[in-house]
Parts: C-alpha cells; structure tokens; sequence
C-alpha cells in the first residue's frame, strides 16, 4: 500500500508539472506506467502490435488531455480509462469481441522461472496457461474488471469512475467475472464444476 | 450443500467480502455465515486463490523506452478547455472592441459618401446624363432646349 501511496505522490507532482507544458516530467511518467498499460491492453487486445499502439496512443491522448486532468483524481486511473477507451474504440472497430485463442500462440504460455524443479516448473506453467486461457476467454466487460481489480489493484470506486458504471453495478460485475474464471479454468483443466 | 434450506451467502457478497468493500454490517454477517457454512467458506477461498493466481500470470514488458518514442511527436500543450481568463464577459472584451471600432468606421465612412463633400460633384454630373441637356449644354435638337437652357443659366443665345 506504501509502494501505491508512493507511486501515487510521484505521478501527483510529475503530472502538475507535465500539465504545465514539462515534457521531461510526461517522460517520466511514460516510463513509469508503460508496461503496466501494455500488459493491460495486451490483455485486453490479445496481440503486441495493436496493444503497442494503443498504448502510444493513449499516452499522446494523455499528453494532449492533460490541461483538463485535475488533482483531485488519482494519476493512474485517469490514465486507465483513457487507455481502457481506446481499447473498446479497437475492438468496436475490428468487431471483434472474442480472443484469439491463446493455443495458437506459444508465447502465452511463457512464463518466467519460478520453480526449482523441471516438473514444478512444467505444473506452474501449465496452470498460469490455462488460467491466462481462463481469462481470455472471458468477456470484455468482465476481462477488463478482473484486470484492473486483481494486476491493478484498482478499488470499487475507481473501477466505477473507469469503466462509467456504479459501484453496485461493479460488485455484481466482479463476482461474475470470478465465477466465469473459476467455471473457465476448471472446464480447461477438465475438472468437474463440483471439484 | 448440506441443508437444503441453509441460506448461502452470494458471490457477489463473498466477491466483496474478499476484497474488503462491504459495510461494516454486512461483512460481519457475511464472516459469521462463513465460519458456519463451508461450501461459502470454500467458494470464498476460490476466490483468493483465483485472486492470487491472476497476480502472478507474467508481468508483460513493452520491452523499449516508449517515452523517447513519442517525445517527437508531443504537441504543444493545449490550454486548458476548463480555464477562462476571469468572468466570461471579460473574454469577449477585445472582439467587442474589434467590433465597435468596424461599426464606428462604418458609420463615418457612409457620412463621407452620403453628407456631401467630394462625391456630390460626381453625383450631379452622372445624374446631368438624364437631364433634357446633355452635359456641356450641347444640345443638337428642337429650339426649346435652348429656351430651357437660357431658363437654367440666364444666357440668351
């Protein structure tokens, strides 16, 4: 929670800076949220060439939106919803709901090097595969909250300001989002629903 | 379920309670029912692990410095849509001094040309061009235009 309060301190400064015109202070944050809103929008989008685009985008959106960012809003979710918007506009565009299936491509199962044993190493990987294969399978509306609740550690109320809905709207939206990964990641593991 | 009557806590109240965002009634109820009922206390402790799990799918890296990408194409900063210099009439102050400056212009130039001065010469000449005599009182017609004429100027010819 530290680390947050921090990191919310720092954007807080370099982000009235970069409002009034300091593109050194924008570089800062760039470097410091870039591979937070790819991995994001990487999830979101399913392939590296669009994620990266979109998260160029976003950020040249931020930049020119930046005069109209207050300080009464936390950085980051600010930052989130212009990413997250841009994304949907991406998907709308391509109409194209559904994920790529993540079998296709090697690379979603790559996972980095936790485990001592080559047999706990292929276990871990496995599982993280199918539960990534869980989550893209998800919907788009339940995806997107189960990301920016569990890797962004967002709360209630920031979910509700990102994603425009209240927050009776997000807690029903998460518990189903739970539920479908739960139902996902079993169906994949092919364990029965009562396992 | 072990008693089919047993009133289960939902999931989105358990999805919730795991993520510490239920009011202070609502949480006690719902960790009371936990303690009691397994089947809520096993679904509450999928959620941790799903929770937990999610947190440790690979951590994805744009793998470049983003920030020297784009510090070419950063416009300049735009002003703040929000921020008005002062009350809003004060922002219309120069137009409105543009404007009274076009209209008084206007109005002093139309005096020149319809007060008289210069252009009412001109005037009497091209409106002479109707006149029964032409301008220079030549006039290659009947004897009255002549007597016309000597009415006009006093001349006898």
């Amino acid at each position: 929670m530290d680390d947050k309060t921090g990191i919310d301190d720092a954007d807080m400064a370099q982000a009235l800076s970069a409002r009034a015109g300091d593109r050194r202070a924008f570089a800062g944050l760039v470097r410091r949220h870039q591979d937070r809103m790819f991995g994001f929008l990487l999830r979101m989008l399913g392939t590296r060439d669009e994620a990266m685009d979109v998260t160029q985008d976003s950020f040249l959106k931020a930049w020119r939106a930046l005069p109209d960012w207050r300080p009464e809003a936390r950085f980051t979710t600010w930052l989130f919803q212009i990413a997250r918007n841009a994304a949907l506009d991406l998907l709308r565009h391509r109409l194209r709901i559904e994920f790529v299936s993540v079998d296709a491509d090697p690379a979603h199962d790559m996972v980095e090097d936790y485990a001592p044993s080559p047999e706990k190493q292929f276990s871990d990987r496995q599982h993280i595969g199918l539960l990534q294969r869980a989550v893209d399978s998800l919907p788009v509306d339940q995806r997107e909250i189960l990301l920016l609740r569990e890797l962004e550690d967002m709360s209630y109320a920031e979910l509700a300001l990102i994603l425009g809905i209240n927050e009776g709207t997000v807690k029903s939206r998460l518990a189903r989002a739970r539920a479908a990964a739960l139902t996902n990641f079993r169906h994949y593991a092919g364990e029965s629903p009562d396992d | 379920m072990t008693d089919p009557h047993e009133v289960h806590a939902t999931d989105i109240d358990l999805s919730a309670y795991h993520d510490a965002e239920l009011p202070a009634p609502s949480r006690l109820r719902i960790a009371a029912h936990i303690a009691a009922c397994p089947l809520c206390a096993k679904r509450l402790a999928d959620f941790a692990v799903l929770s937990a799990d999610v947190a440790l799918l690979p951590k994805e890296s744009l793998g470049f410095d983003l920030a020297s990408v784009i510090a070419g194409q950063l416009p300049a900063p735009a002003r703040s849509s929000r921020r008005t210099p002062g009350p809003g009439w004060l922002g219309l102050l120069p137009a409105g001094i543009g404007a009274t400056v076009s209209i008084a212009l206007g109005i002093a130039m139309g005096g020149v040309l319809f007060g008289g001065g210069a252009a009412l010469p001109r005037e009497t000449a091209a409106m002479s061009v109707f006149d029964s005599i032409p301008p220079g009182g030549l006039c290659l017609g009947l004897d009255s235009c002549y007597a016309e004429y000597s009415n006009k100027t006093g001349v006898v010819k």
